[in-house]
Protein backbone atom coordinates (compact mmCIF):
# COMPACT_ATOMS: atom_id res chain seq x y z
CA UNK A 1 0.00 0.00 0.00
CA UNK A 2 1.43 3.32 -0.60
CA UNK A 3 0.99 6.83 0.67
CA UNK A 4 3.87 8.61 -1.42
CA UNK A 5 5.95 7.01 -4.46
CA UNK A 6 9.06 5.37 -3.33
CA UNK A 7 11.31 3.71 -6.28
CA UNK A 8 10.83 -0.10 -5.29
CA UNK A 9 8.29 -1.11 -2.00
CA UNK A 10 10.34 -4.03 -0.02
CA UNK A 11 8.94 -5.71 3.17
CA UNK A 12 10.05 -8.93 4.86
CA UNK A 13 8.03 -11.45 2.41
CA UNK A 14 9.01 -9.96 -0.82
CA UNK A 15 12.57 -9.61 0.27
CA UNK A 16 12.51 -13.29 1.24
CA UNK A 17 10.38 -14.07 -2.06
CA UNK A 18 13.30 -12.00 -4.30
CA UNK A 19 15.53 -13.81 -2.45
CA UNK A 20 14.46 -17.44 -3.43
CA UNK A 21 13.81 -16.28 -7.03
CA UNK A 22 17.20 -14.87 -7.46
CA UNK A 23 18.23 -18.23 -6.24
CA UNK A 24 16.65 -20.25 -8.40
CA UNK A 25 17.83 -17.95 -11.34
CA UNK A 26 21.39 -18.80 -10.49
CA UNK A 27 21.26 -22.12 -9.57
CA UNK A 28 19.36 -23.43 -12.99
CA UNK A 29 22.01 -20.96 -14.51
CA UNK A 30 24.45 -23.15 -13.13
CA UNK A 31 23.37 -26.29 -14.06
CA UNK A 32 22.49 -25.43 -17.12
CA UNK A 33 25.96 -24.15 -17.83
CA UNK A 34 28.05 -26.22 -15.42
CA UNK A 35 26.45 -28.82 -13.97
CA UNK A 36 24.06 -31.18 -17.02
CA UNK A 37 25.97 -29.61 -20.15
CA UNK A 38 25.55 -33.65 -21.64
CA UNK A 39 21.84 -34.40 -20.65
CA UNK A 40 20.74 -31.08 -22.09
CA UNK A 41 23.09 -31.87 -24.71
CA UNK A 42 24.20 -29.86 -27.73
CA UNK A 43 24.06 -32.16 -30.60
CA UNK A 44 27.42 -30.12 -32.41
CA UNK A 45 29.87 -28.45 -30.54
CA UNK A 46 29.17 -24.90 -29.81
CA UNK A 47 31.22 -22.47 -28.05
CA UNK A 48 30.88 -20.52 -25.03
CA UNK A 49 28.75 -17.42 -26.03
CA UNK A 50 26.09 -19.54 -27.35
CA UNK A 51 25.45 -21.94 -24.27
CA UNK A 52 25.14 -18.81 -22.58
CA UNK A 53 22.28 -18.14 -24.98
CA UNK A 54 20.59 -20.75 -24.54
CA UNK A 55 20.89 -20.82 -20.60
CA UNK A 56 19.58 -17.74 -20.35
CA UNK A 57 16.65 -18.54 -23.25
CA UNK A 58 15.44 -21.23 -21.22
CA UNK A 59 15.52 -19.64 -17.97
CA UNK A 60 13.51 -16.90 -19.09
CA UNK A 61 11.22 -19.63 -20.68
CA UNK A 62 10.79 -21.26 -17.62
CA UNK A 63 10.32 -18.30 -15.41
CA UNK A 64 7.88 -17.18 -17.72
CA UNK A 65 6.07 -21.01 -17.69
CA UNK A 66 5.94 -20.27 -13.61
CA UNK A 67 4.68 -16.80 -13.77
CA UNK A 68 1.65 -17.72 -16.12
CA UNK A 69 1.12 -21.20 -14.21
CA UNK A 70 0.81 -18.83 -10.99
CA UNK A 71 -2.53 -17.20 -11.61
CA UNK A 72 -4.76 -20.14 -12.40
CA UNK A 73 -3.08 -22.13 -9.75
CA UNK A 74 -4.32 -19.20 -7.38
CA UNK A 75 -7.68 -19.39 -9.12
CA UNK A 76 -8.49 -22.81 -8.42
CA UNK A 77 -6.53 -23.15 -5.02
CA UNK A 78 -5.91 -20.42 -2.33
CA UNK A 79 -3.08 -21.96 -0.94
CA UNK A 80 -1.28 -20.66 -4.21
CA UNK A 81 -2.28 -17.06 -3.75
CA UNK A 82 1.23 -16.15 -1.61
CA UNK A 83 3.41 -16.52 -4.82
CA UNK A 84 0.61 -13.94 -6.65
CA UNK A 85 1.68 -11.46 -4.26
CA UNK A 86 4.95 -10.45 -5.89
CA UNK A 87 4.72 -11.70 -9.15
CA UNK A 88 5.36 -8.11 -11.21
CA UNK A 89 9.06 -8.44 -9.40
CA UNK A 90 9.28 -11.69 -10.93
CA UNK A 91 8.71 -10.78 -14.18
CA UNK A 92 10.58 -7.82 -13.98
CA UNK A 93 13.27 -10.28 -13.49
CA UNK A 94 12.20 -12.16 -16.57
CA UNK A 95 12.79 -9.39 -18.93
CA UNK A 96 16.29 -8.82 -17.51
CA UNK A 97 16.97 -13.05 -18.05
CA UNK A 98 15.56 -12.61 -21.39
CA UNK A 99 17.20 -9.46 -22.60
CA UNK A 100 20.66 -10.82 -21.41
CA UNK A 101 19.19 -14.14 -24.11
CA UNK A 102 18.78 -12.08 -26.50
CA UNK A 103 21.83 -9.71 -26.06
CA UNK A 104 24.02 -13.17 -26.74
CA UNK A 105 22.32 -14.16 -29.66
CA UNK A 106 23.35 -10.61 -30.96
CA UNK A 107 26.44 -9.68 -30.05
CA UNK A 108 27.91 -13.23 -31.62
CA UNK A 109 25.71 -14.26 -34.66
CA UNK A 110 25.52 -10.41 -36.14
CA UNK A 111 29.10 -9.11 -34.28
CA UNK A 112 30.55 -9.00 -38.01
CA UNK A 113 27.47 -8.08 -39.95
CA UNK A 114 27.97 -5.16 -42.35
CA UNK A 115 24.82 -2.79 -41.87
CA UNK A 116 24.02 -2.14 -38.41
CA UNK A 117 23.60 -5.47 -36.23
CA UNK A 118 19.84 -4.89 -35.50
CA UNK A 119 19.09 -4.15 -39.25
CA UNK A 120 20.79 -8.01 -39.82
CA UNK A 121 18.53 -9.56 -37.18
CA UNK A 122 15.35 -7.77 -39.27
CA UNK A 123 16.64 -9.05 -42.97
CA UNK A 124 18.55 -12.41 -42.07
CA UNK A 125 15.92 -14.09 -42.63
CA UNK A 126 12.87 -12.74 -44.48
CA UNK A 127 11.13 -16.51 -45.61
CA UNK A 128 8.12 -15.73 -44.32
CA UNK A 129 6.20 -17.27 -46.85
CA UNK A 130 7.00 -20.83 -45.67
CA UNK A 131 6.65 -22.97 -42.16
CA UNK A 132 9.97 -24.59 -42.63
CA UNK A 133 12.58 -22.03 -42.21
CA UNK A 134 10.14 -19.24 -41.07
CA UNK A 135 11.97 -16.46 -39.44
CA UNK A 136 11.64 -17.37 -35.66
CA UNK A 137 13.66 -14.20 -34.32
CA UNK A 138 10.38 -11.96 -35.41
CA UNK A 139 8.72 -13.78 -32.33
CA UNK A 140 11.71 -13.81 -30.42
CA UNK A 141 11.76 -9.51 -30.84
CA UNK A 142 8.02 -9.41 -30.48
CA UNK A 143 7.79 -11.31 -27.11
CA UNK A 144 11.28 -9.18 -25.42
CA UNK A 145 8.81 -6.13 -26.76
CA UNK A 146 6.06 -7.22 -24.93
CA UNK A 147 8.12 -7.94 -21.42
CA UNK A 148 9.73 -4.62 -21.90
CA UNK A 149 6.85 -2.52 -21.95
CA UNK A 150 5.23 -5.28 -18.95
CA UNK A 151 8.51 -4.48 -16.89
CA UNK A 152 8.40 -1.14 -17.96
CA UNK A 153 4.95 -0.20 -16.51
CA UNK A 154 5.10 -2.58 -13.38
CA UNK A 155 5.13 0.72 -11.00
CA UNK A 156 2.18 0.95 -8.28
CA UNK A 157 2.26 4.33 -10.52
CA UNK A 158 1.34 2.89 -13.49
CA UNK A 159 -1.81 0.88 -11.89
CA UNK A 160 -3.34 4.63 -10.69
CA UNK A 161 -2.38 6.31 -13.37
CA UNK A 162 -3.81 4.43 -16.07
CA UNK A 163 -6.54 2.76 -14.16
CA UNK A 164 -6.52 -1.02 -12.94
CA UNK A 165 -8.53 -2.09 -15.56
CA UNK A 166 -6.62 -0.71 -18.66
CA UNK A 167 -3.41 -1.71 -16.87
CA UNK A 168 -4.94 -5.41 -16.54
CA UNK A 169 -5.38 -5.07 -20.49
CA UNK A 170 -1.93 -4.08 -21.11
CA UNK A 171 -0.69 -6.59 -19.33
CA UNK A 172 -2.81 -9.09 -20.69
CA UNK A 173 -0.11 -9.36 -23.75
CA UNK A 174 1.73 -11.25 -21.48
CA UNK A 175 -0.54 -14.44 -22.76
CA UNK A 176 0.32 -13.08 -26.50
CA UNK A 177 4.12 -13.07 -25.63
CA UNK A 178 4.16 -16.42 -24.39
CA UNK A 179 2.18 -17.95 -27.42
CA UNK A 180 5.41 -15.80 -29.38
CA UNK A 181 7.87 -17.60 -27.41
CA UNK A 182 6.62 -20.91 -27.63
CA UNK A 183 6.43 -20.42 -31.50
CA UNK A 184 10.06 -18.99 -31.23
CA UNK A 185 11.43 -22.13 -29.83
CA UNK A 186 9.25 -24.54 -31.65
CA UNK A 187 10.30 -22.63 -35.42
CA UNK A 188 13.67 -21.95 -34.12
CA UNK A 189 16.15 -24.79 -31.49
CA UNK A 190 12.80 -27.01 -31.59
CA UNK A 191 14.01 -27.88 -35.45
CA UNK A 192 17.69 -28.52 -34.92
CA UNK A 193 17.13 -30.36 -31.66
CA UNK A 194 18.32 -34.02 -31.67
CA UNK A 195 18.36 -35.10 -27.91
CA UNK A 196 14.87 -34.90 -26.60
CA UNK A 197 15.06 -34.30 -23.22
CA UNK A 198 15.02 -30.39 -23.97
CA UNK A 199 12.45 -31.01 -26.21
CA UNK A 200 9.90 -33.10 -23.71
CA UNK A 201 10.51 -30.08 -20.72
CA UNK A 202 9.84 -26.96 -23.16
CA UNK A 203 6.74 -29.19 -24.44
CA UNK A 204 5.26 -30.34 -21.05
CA UNK A 205 6.03 -26.64 -19.66
CA UNK A 206 3.89 -25.42 -22.43
CA UNK A 207 1.11 -28.00 -22.32
CA UNK A 208 1.11 -27.34 -18.39
CA UNK A 209 0.37 -23.67 -18.97
CA UNK A 210 -1.99 -24.52 -21.52
CA UNK A 211 -3.77 -27.22 -19.30
CA UNK A 212 -4.17 -24.42 -16.19
CA UNK A 213 -5.23 -21.92 -18.17
CA UNK A 214 -8.07 -23.91 -19.84
CA UNK A 215 -9.08 -25.88 -16.74
CA UNK A 216 -9.12 -22.52 -14.32
CA UNK A 217 -11.60 -20.56 -17.18
CA UNK A 218 -14.17 -23.92 -17.15
CA UNK A 219 -13.72 -24.19 -13.08
CA UNK A 220 -14.19 -20.31 -13.01
CA UNK A 221 -17.10 -20.47 -15.59
CA UNK A 222 -18.95 -23.53 -13.59
CA UNK A 223 -18.34 -21.91 -9.94
CA UNK A 224 -18.02 -18.13 -10.78
CA UNK A 225 -20.32 -15.12 -9.17
CA UNK A 226 -24.04 -15.29 -9.78
CA UNK A 227 -26.34 -12.80 -10.94
CA UNK A 228 -28.87 -11.96 -8.34
CA UNK A 229 -32.85 -10.69 -9.31
CA UNK A 230 -32.81 -7.00 -9.69
CA UNK A 231 -36.72 -5.46 -8.55
CA UNK A 232 -36.69 -1.62 -8.40
CA UNK A 233 -32.89 -0.78 -8.67
CA UNK A 234 -32.10 -3.26 -5.78
CA UNK A 235 -30.54 -6.69 -6.04
CA UNK A 236 -30.99 -9.80 -3.82
CA UNK A 237 -28.35 -10.68 -2.19
CA UNK A 238 -29.37 -14.18 -0.67
CA UNK A 239 -30.75 -14.66 2.30
CA UNK A 240 -30.03 -13.52 5.83
CA UNK A 241 -28.40 -16.63 7.30
CA UNK A 242 -26.08 -17.08 4.46
CA UNK A 243 -23.10 -14.77 5.39
CA UNK A 244 -21.18 -16.58 7.85
CA UNK A 245 -19.29 -13.93 10.29
CA UNK A 246 -16.03 -12.21 9.29
CA UNK A 247 -17.05 -13.01 5.10
CA UNK A 248 -18.59 -12.10 2.24
CA UNK A 249 -21.27 -13.22 -0.65
CA UNK A 250 -20.18 -11.63 -3.92
CA UNK A 251 -22.76 -10.83 -6.53
CA UNK A 252 -22.61 -9.61 -10.39
CA UNK A 253 -24.88 -6.50 -10.80
CA UNK A 254 -26.85 -6.09 -13.95
CA UNK A 255 -23.58 -4.01 -15.58
CA UNK A 256 -21.16 -6.46 -15.26
CA UNK A 257 -19.35 -5.13 -12.07
CA UNK A 258 -19.56 -7.64 -8.95
CA UNK A 259 -20.57 -6.15 -5.11
CA UNK A 260 -19.28 -8.74 -2.32
CA UNK A 261 -21.65 -7.86 0.73
CA UNK A 262 -19.85 -8.30 4.39
CA UNK A 263 -20.90 -9.63 7.58
CA UNK A 264 -19.14 -7.94 10.18
CA UNK A 265 -20.02 -9.08 14.00
CA UNK A 266 -23.55 -9.44 12.60
CA UNK A 267 -23.69 -6.32 10.66
CA UNK A 268 -24.48 -5.96 7.15
CA UNK A 269 -21.75 -3.61 4.50
CA UNK A 270 -21.17 -3.68 1.07
CA UNK A 271 -18.04 -2.54 -0.89
CA UNK A 272 -17.48 -2.87 -4.18
CA UNK A 273 -15.54 -6.38 -4.84
CA UNK A 274 -12.95 -4.72 -6.61
CA UNK A 275 -9.86 -3.66 -5.17
CA UNK A 276 -8.35 -0.04 -5.89
CA UNK A 277 -5.07 -1.46 -6.44
CA UNK A 278 -5.37 -4.31 -8.93
CA UNK A 279 -9.18 -5.02 -9.45
CA UNK A 280 -8.44 -7.74 -6.59
CA UNK A 281 -11.20 -9.98 -5.28
CA UNK A 282 -12.23 -8.38 -1.91
CA UNK A 283 -15.60 -10.33 -1.33
CA UNK A 284 -12.54 -13.35 -1.07
CA UNK A 285 -11.03 -11.55 1.83
CA UNK A 286 -11.56 -11.82 5.60
CA UNK A 287 -12.34 -8.91 7.79
CA UNK A 288 -9.24 -8.82 10.80
CA UNK A 289 -9.59 -5.79 13.28
CA UNK A 290 -12.66 -4.56 11.30
CA UNK A 291 -11.22 -4.51 8.26
CA UNK A 292 -10.87 -6.76 4.61
CA UNK A 293 -7.79 -7.80 3.57
CA UNK A 294 -7.84 -7.81 -0.38
CA UNK A 295 -6.14 -11.70 -0.76
CA UNK A 296 -3.91 -10.84 -3.98
CA UNK A 297 -1.38 -7.97 -2.36
CA UNK A 298 -2.81 -7.51 1.24
CA UNK A 299 -4.62 -4.03 0.35
CA UNK A 300 -7.04 -3.21 2.87
CA UNK A 301 -10.45 -1.42 3.88
CA UNK A 302 -12.78 -0.10 6.08
CA UNK A 303 -16.24 -2.01 4.90
CA UNK A 304 -18.43 0.42 6.17
CA UNK A 305 -16.49 3.36 3.81
CA UNK A 306 -14.40 1.82 1.41
CA UNK A 307 -10.69 3.53 3.19
CA UNK A 308 -8.08 2.08 3.73
CA UNK A 309 -6.52 2.98 7.38
CA UNK A 310 -4.84 6.13 7.62
CA UNK A 311 -2.11 7.25 6.49
CA UNK A 312 -3.07 5.02 3.14
CA UNK A 313 -4.97 6.61 0.43
CA UNK A 314 -6.87 3.62 -0.98
CA UNK A 315 -10.39 3.75 -1.89
CA UNK A 316 -13.38 1.85 -3.05
CA UNK A 317 -17.35 2.27 -3.74
CA UNK A 318 -19.47 1.45 -1.26
CA UNK A 319 -23.04 0.20 -1.66
CA UNK A 320 -26.34 0.86 0.73
CA UNK A 321 -28.11 -2.60 1.87
CA UNK A 322 -31.58 -3.14 3.29
CA UNK A 323 -33.25 -6.01 4.31
CA UNK A 324 -36.52 -6.99 2.92
CA UNK A 325 -38.00 -9.97 4.85
CA UNK A 326 -35.32 -12.41 5.02
CA UNK A 327 -33.35 -11.22 2.18
CA UNK A 328 -30.50 -8.85 1.69
CA UNK A 329 -30.87 -6.52 -1.26
CA UNK A 330 -28.16 -4.19 -2.06
CA UNK A 331 -28.81 -1.08 -4.17
CA UNK A 332 -27.38 -1.63 -7.52
CA UNK A 333 -26.15 2.16 -7.99
CA UNK A 334 -22.59 2.55 -6.39
CA UNK A 335 -22.10 5.25 -3.87
CA UNK A 336 -18.63 7.43 -4.67
CA UNK A 337 -15.56 5.70 -3.08
CA UNK A 338 -15.27 6.20 0.42
CA UNK A 339 -18.40 7.37 1.61
CA UNK A 340 -19.64 6.42 4.80
CA UNK A 341 -23.14 3.81 4.75
CA UNK A 342 -24.18 2.78 8.20
CA UNK A 343 -24.13 -0.99 8.50
CA UNK A 344 -27.60 -2.25 8.25
CA UNK A 345 -27.65 -5.24 11.96
CA UNK A 346 -28.80 -8.87 11.14
CA UNK A 347 -31.80 -9.41 12.87
CA UNK A 348 -31.28 -12.50 15.85
CA UNK A 349 -31.71 -15.42 14.50
CA UNK A 350 -33.89 -18.26 16.30
CA UNK A 351 -31.93 -22.01 17.02
CA UNK A 352 -33.21 -24.21 14.92
CA UNK A 353 -34.95 -26.22 17.67
CA UNK A 354 -36.93 -22.96 18.64
CA UNK A 355 -38.31 -22.64 15.45
CA UNK A 356 -39.09 -25.98 15.12
CA UNK B 1 16.69 2.88 -47.64
CA UNK B 2 15.86 -0.93 -47.07
CA UNK B 3 12.53 -1.97 -44.99
CA UNK B 4 14.85 -3.02 -41.88
CA UNK B 5 16.14 0.91 -42.44
CA UNK B 6 12.75 2.31 -41.66
CA UNK B 7 11.59 -0.16 -39.27
CA UNK B 8 14.68 1.35 -37.22
CA UNK B 9 14.28 4.30 -37.86
CA UNK B 10 10.54 4.34 -36.81
CA UNK B 11 11.88 3.20 -33.52
CA UNK B 12 14.37 6.10 -33.05
CA UNK B 13 11.45 8.43 -33.72
CA UNK B 14 9.54 7.00 -31.54
CA UNK B 15 12.43 7.09 -28.49
CA UNK B 16 12.51 10.54 -29.33
CA UNK B 17 8.99 11.16 -29.50
CA UNK B 18 8.87 9.31 -25.97
CA UNK B 19 11.37 11.00 -24.55
CA UNK B 20 9.71 14.92 -25.05
CA UNK B 21 6.98 13.75 -23.17
CA UNK B 22 8.49 11.88 -20.54
CA UNK B 23 10.36 15.18 -20.30
CA UNK B 24 7.18 17.38 -20.08
CA UNK B 25 5.53 14.99 -18.04
CA UNK B 26 7.73 14.01 -15.47
CA UNK B 27 8.64 17.81 -14.74
CA UNK B 28 5.05 18.88 -14.53
CA UNK B 29 2.51 16.87 -15.83
CA UNK B 30 2.60 14.26 -13.36
CA UNK B 31 2.07 16.88 -10.00
CA UNK B 32 -1.12 17.76 -11.94
CA UNK B 33 -2.40 14.22 -12.34
CA UNK B 34 -1.56 12.23 -9.14
CA UNK B 35 -1.32 14.04 -5.48
CA UNK B 36 1.02 11.05 -4.92
CA UNK B 37 3.44 12.08 -6.72
CA UNK B 38 3.81 15.62 -5.53
CA UNK B 39 7.30 15.35 -3.45
CA UNK B 40 7.91 12.41 -4.79
CA UNK B 41 10.88 12.50 -7.01
CA UNK B 42 13.41 9.70 -6.20
CA UNK B 43 10.57 7.25 -8.29
CA UNK B 44 10.06 9.57 -11.43
CA UNK B 45 13.05 8.00 -13.34
CA UNK B 46 11.59 4.45 -13.27
CA UNK B 47 8.69 5.86 -14.66
CA UNK B 48 11.03 6.91 -17.70
CA UNK B 49 10.75 3.77 -19.80
CA UNK B 50 7.55 3.17 -19.57
CA UNK B 51 6.91 6.32 -21.28
CA UNK B 52 9.10 5.92 -23.94
CA UNK B 53 7.11 3.04 -24.78
CA UNK B 54 4.24 3.62 -24.71
CA UNK B 55 4.10 7.79 -24.67
CA UNK B 56 0.62 7.59 -26.65
CA UNK B 57 -1.24 5.93 -23.99
CA UNK B 58 0.50 8.79 -21.94
CA UNK B 59 -0.65 11.45 -23.56
CA UNK B 60 -4.27 10.34 -23.54
CA UNK B 61 -4.39 9.43 -19.72
CA UNK B 62 -3.01 12.70 -18.59
CA UNK B 63 -5.66 14.40 -21.28
CA UNK B 64 -8.19 12.41 -19.62
CA UNK B 65 -7.11 13.07 -15.91
CA UNK B 66 -5.88 16.89 -16.46
CA UNK B 67 -9.31 18.34 -18.40
CA UNK B 68 -11.10 15.94 -15.50
CA UNK B 69 -12.83 13.34 -18.10
CA UNK B 70 -12.12 10.60 -15.60
CA UNK B 71 -15.15 8.28 -14.98
CA UNK B 72 -14.22 7.42 -11.04
CA UNK B 73 -16.59 3.92 -12.02
CA UNK B 74 -14.10 2.82 -14.54
CA UNK B 75 -11.41 2.19 -12.34
CA UNK B 76 -13.65 -1.16 -10.81
CA UNK B 77 -14.85 -2.67 -14.18
CA UNK B 78 -12.88 -5.75 -13.98
CA UNK B 79 -12.56 -7.81 -16.67
CA UNK B 80 -12.47 -10.76 -15.02
CA UNK B 81 -14.06 -12.50 -17.85
CA UNK B 82 -11.53 -11.66 -20.44
CA UNK B 83 -9.88 -14.97 -18.83
CA UNK B 84 -12.36 -17.02 -20.55
CA UNK B 85 -10.79 -16.00 -23.81
CA UNK B 86 -7.44 -16.63 -22.71
CA UNK B 87 -8.31 -20.08 -21.60
CA UNK B 88 -9.86 -21.07 -25.11
CA UNK B 89 -7.49 -19.39 -27.38
CA UNK B 90 -4.08 -19.94 -26.06
CA UNK B 91 -4.40 -23.20 -25.61
CA UNK B 92 -5.64 -23.71 -29.00
CA UNK B 93 -2.77 -21.84 -30.26
CA UNK B 94 0.03 -23.70 -27.72
CA UNK B 95 -0.93 -26.74 -29.49
CA UNK B 96 -1.54 -25.62 -32.97
CA UNK B 97 2.18 -24.21 -32.87
CA UNK B 98 3.77 -27.10 -31.09
CA UNK B 99 2.27 -29.61 -33.58
CA UNK B 100 3.05 -27.48 -36.44
CA UNK B 101 6.84 -27.22 -35.29
CA UNK B 102 6.96 -30.69 -35.01
CA UNK B 103 5.15 -31.53 -38.36
CA UNK B 104 8.19 -29.88 -40.22
CA UNK B 105 10.93 -30.62 -38.67
CA UNK B 106 14.01 -32.55 -40.77
CA UNK B 107 15.53 -35.61 -39.41
CA UNK B 108 18.69 -37.14 -41.40
CA UNK B 109 18.70 -41.00 -41.68
CA UNK B 110 21.50 -41.90 -39.70
CA UNK B 111 22.26 -44.81 -41.48
CA UNK B 112 23.92 -42.98 -44.58
CA UNK B 113 27.01 -42.46 -44.95
CA UNK B 114 28.81 -39.03 -45.42
CA UNK B 115 29.44 -38.39 -49.26
CA UNK B 116 32.23 -35.93 -50.17
CA UNK B 117 30.24 -33.26 -52.91
CA UNK B 118 33.53 -31.13 -53.70
CA UNK B 119 37.08 -31.88 -54.00
CA UNK B 120 39.31 -30.19 -50.82
CA UNK B 121 40.01 -26.96 -51.00
CA UNK B 122 43.30 -27.07 -48.60
CA UNK B 123 45.40 -30.31 -48.59
CA UNK B 124 44.41 -30.35 -44.70
CA UNK B 125 40.87 -30.67 -45.50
Amino acid sequence: MSVKYIPVQWNQNKWIYDAVMLIGVVAFLYIFLFVTPDILSHDYRINPQVHNARAFGACAFLMLTVILCIGPLARIDKRFLPLLYNRRHFGVMTTFVALSHASYIINWYFAFARSDKYEALLFANTSYTQIAGFPFEVFGVFALTTLLILAATSHDFWLKFLTPPVWKRLHSLIYVAYVAIVAHVSLGILQDQQNHVFSFIFMAGALLVAGLHAYAAWWQWRGGDSRGTVRDGWLTVGNIGEIEDGLAKIKVLPNGDRVAVFNQAGKLSAISNACAHQNGPLGEGRILDCLVTCPWHGFQYNVTDGRSPAPFTEMVPTFNLRLRGADIEVHTDPNPPGTYVEPVPLPQLQPVETLA
Amino acid sequence: MDQAEIILMIVRIWGVIGAVVALGFLTFGIDQVDEDAQDAYVFRPLIVPGILLIWPIVIWRWFVLATGRDHWPNRYHTRRRNHHWVGMLMPIAIIVILATGWSVRQTWPAHIAPVQLSAPQEPTQ
